[in-house]
């Protein structure tokens, strides 16, 4: 059996949320769990109510990554396809003083601390962004 | 009787024809064939790479002018 794939995200610049998105998407559809961590300034792309063009931190790739599909929809394709749970880092939540209800609808499985994230990825493989 | 449907997805970016594709195999019943239309270059390899590793069947990569048309087989 293919090992679950865990993802940290912490950067909000476009091209990582894009790449993790593209990562875990695509895994989660060819039959492989996924777990994805989002936590520093990554967490403030998925604020509720945010356009695509608010989401992201600038990078130099930014400009070309309008064209392909929106990183926050790849995701949620990615939950409603396969077998996808994002976790939203609790102390990036605290430090904003934001719950859950702060986040995009349907996309995140609830908050988690880092010690029980990197405590379940022992078991699989890691890639962080 | 198994039926046919085509998806134009070009003009989408990696990996959306293959997201759609996937989207569309949701709802069809096994046996049947869904077409997907394809600008993105890494369909037509990643499509039928998809199909192995899930056990769909891809019954063929076509190159058309300007973009490639993949057919897949719902085999599970």
């Amino acid at each position: 059996m293919t090992p679950t794939l865990f993802i940290l995200l912490s950067s909000g610049e476009r091209e990582k949320v894009q790449m993790a998105a593209m990562m875990a998407s695509v895994a989660a559809v060819s039959d492989r769990s996924v777990e994805v961590f989002v936590s520093m300034s990554a967490i403030q792309v998925f604020g509720k109510d945010r356009s695509p063009s608010e989401r992201y931190l600038d990078d130099s790739f930014s400009k070309f990554l309008c064209k392909a599909p929106d990183a926050v929809d790849l995701f949620r394709q990615g939950k409603e396809l396969g077998d996808m749970k994002l976790w939203a880092c609790s102390m990036a939540l605290d430090v904003q003083g934001w719950e859950i209800s702060n986040l995009e609808e349907d996309i995140f499985d609830g908050p988690l601390g880092l010690t029980k994230f990197l405590a379940d990825a022992e078991s699989g493989q890691f890639v962080t962004l | 009787m198994t039926e046919r449907v085509t998806i134009d997805a070009r003009g989408a970016f990696c990996p959306g024809p293959l997201m759609e594709l996937i989207a569309a195999l949701k709802t069809r019943k096994i046996g049947d064939e869904v077409e997907v239309w394809s600008s993105d270059k890494g369909s037509a390899v990643d499509i039928p790479e998809w199909c192995k590793k899930v056990k769909h069947e891809c019954l063929g990569v076509n190159e058309q002018p300007g973009y490639w048309s993949v057919l897949v087989r719902k085999a599970k």
